[in-house]
């Protein structure tokens, strides 16, 4: 109910609406900036605890589970870009995995009719950055790589191509940001729908739904990062790819 | 409670009003943007300075180490099948070893018996060529003292058959026939061997009482005499 009152008092499902601090009139939404830094903080927090306990003897669970996505990220990276083309793709992607993990995750406690803490990816600003980052990487990358080649690929196979080319890069970042974005904001859509029911019945529901929201978070997460891999290997691969193989 | 869910499914049909809700264009970034930029880029930064870096070398140096193992492992194991067909050899050859000195063992036992049953033969040879000299010596004596006697005796039995009355042809029969009976007396006391020997011995000088000599004896008797003379 908090929520609704500083949201403007919209009240029931609401979609988009943030509480907000207006500074230097700039408008920041207040909630995706916290559970954001939340999620960060944890992420931070597990990854330098791991880090500390690193052992190349006997490792520990979480650390076995970062080694499996490490490797699983460096076989990916390697199939589709070549680890020596962009090294950088690697950490990168493991950064995209657990944070957006994370982020998807923090809305597993719900309150009657809301989270506790709202998941950030639940809020274009945090996806769009995540993918703007990304595509520029992958933009600046392609050139580096390809040089001067890498604007071929806007005039195959046709020159007619070309705008569609220009359209299919530029939709890239929207729709990476956008299916993440949609996925976690209908979980937390579906929520405040289940909560329109009784407490009595709403439960239920709502467990299940939350159980099946932290597969769709781990879907999600997994897709970006591989999404991300992908555009990298193509914006890397090329000709330069195939002649390799 | 109730009042908010009658809010609730309102502002559910509001949703697809445009702008419902007080600037509800949530498609839009705004300048939350650049913050969850700097937020994000911390966190991705942190995980690539400070997180994977270890855990890598962690990684890398635990495949290291099982890679080390595997080899260590296959080299023990090479160094155990060396070692066993070391052993194998050796064993082979302590076998070979061991079969000779069983066939020269067997050998020597061969020549050692060999020779001894040569000496014992050699041994009976002599035994039995002295014995035969022995014997041949008796005889000669035997015959010697017979040669002495025989006249005495022959001279003793014709004065005895002429001392008594010629007539009586039973008398005188008798008396051939005791003296014949005093002949086998004296030889009686003799061994078998040695009788044979000496009647055969006897035999070309006098007349032999049982007629048919013993085909053995006498063959080795004058088998013998003349190898025992020639030897002596």
């Amino acid at each position: 109910m908090i929520a609704y009152v500083m949201a403007g008092g919209g009240g029931g499902v609401s979609v988009g609406e943030h509480p907000q601090w207006h500074i230097l009139g700039l408008t920041i939404n207040a909630d995706t900036v916290i559970s954001t830094a939340i999620a960060g903080v944890i992420v931070i927090a597990f990854g330098l605890y791991l880090a500390a306990k690193a052992t190349s003897k006997v490792p520990s669970t979480l650390q076995i589970a970062f080694e499996a996505v490490t490797e699983q990220v460096e076989r990916q990276v390697e199939t589709n870009v070549g680890i020596r083309t962009a090294p950088f793709v690697v950490p990168l992607a493991i950064g995209l995995f657990f944070f957006i993990l994370i982020a998807n995750w923090i809305s597993i406690l719900p309150h009657a009719t809301e989270e506790y803490v709202r998941p950030p990816t639940a809020d274009v600003n945090l996806t769009f950055a995540m993918s703007f980052f990304v595509m520029v990487l992958v933009w600046a990358t392609g050139i580096r790589v390809q040089g001067k080649h890498y604007f071929g690929h806007f005039v195959q196979p046709y020159k007619a191509m070309l705008p569609l080319n220009i359209i299919e890069e530029l939709v890239k970042p929207i729709t990476l940001s956008l299916r993440l974005f949609g996925n976690i904001l209908a979980g937390t859509v579906m929520v405040s729908v289940l909560a329109l029911m009784p407490a009595a019945i709403s439960w239920l529901p709502t467990s299940a739904w939350k159980l099946f929201d932290l597969f769709i978070g781990l879907l999600q997460a997994l897709i970006f990062a591989l999404l991300t891999i992908i555009y990298f290997g193509m914006a890397a691969g090329g000709q330069e790819g195939e002649g390799a193989h | 409670m109730i009042s908010c869910e009658g809010m609730g499914a309102m502002s559910l049909y509001n949703l697809a009003a445009p702008g419902g809700g007080g600037g509800n264009l949530f498609l839009i970034p705004n300048a939350t943007f650049f913050v969850e930029l700097l937020i994000f880029l911390i966190v991705v930064g942190v995980i690539w300075r400070y997180v994977v870096p270890p855990v890598k070398r962690a990684t890398a140096q635990r495949q290291e180490m099982v890679r080390r193992q595997i080899q260590e492992s296959q080299q023990a194991t090479k160094r155990l099948a060396e070692a066993e067909a070391r052993y194998s050899a050796a064993l082979a050859e302590a076998r070979v070893e061991a079969a000779k000195i069983r066939e020269t063992a067997r050998a020597a036992a061969q020549a050692i018996k060999d020779e001894l049953r040569e000496q014992a033969e050699h041994e009976v040879a002599r035994i039995r060529e002295r014995g035969a000299e022995q014997l041949a010596h008796q005889r000669e004596q035997v015959v010697r003292e017979l040669r002495g006697e025989l006249g005495k005796l022959a001279v003793a039995l014709a004065s005895r058959i002429v001392g008594e009355s010629l007539a009586d042809d039973a008398r005188r029969a008798g008396t051939v026939d005791r003296f014949l009976d005093e002949l086998q007396g004296m030889a009686a006391p003799q061994s078998a061997s040695d009788s044979a020997s000496q009647d055969r011995a006897v035999s070309p000088d006098s007349a032999a009482p049982d007629g048919g000599a013993p085909k053995n004896g006498s063959v080795k008797g004058v088998a013998s005499v003349p190898h025992a003379r020639r030897r002596r």
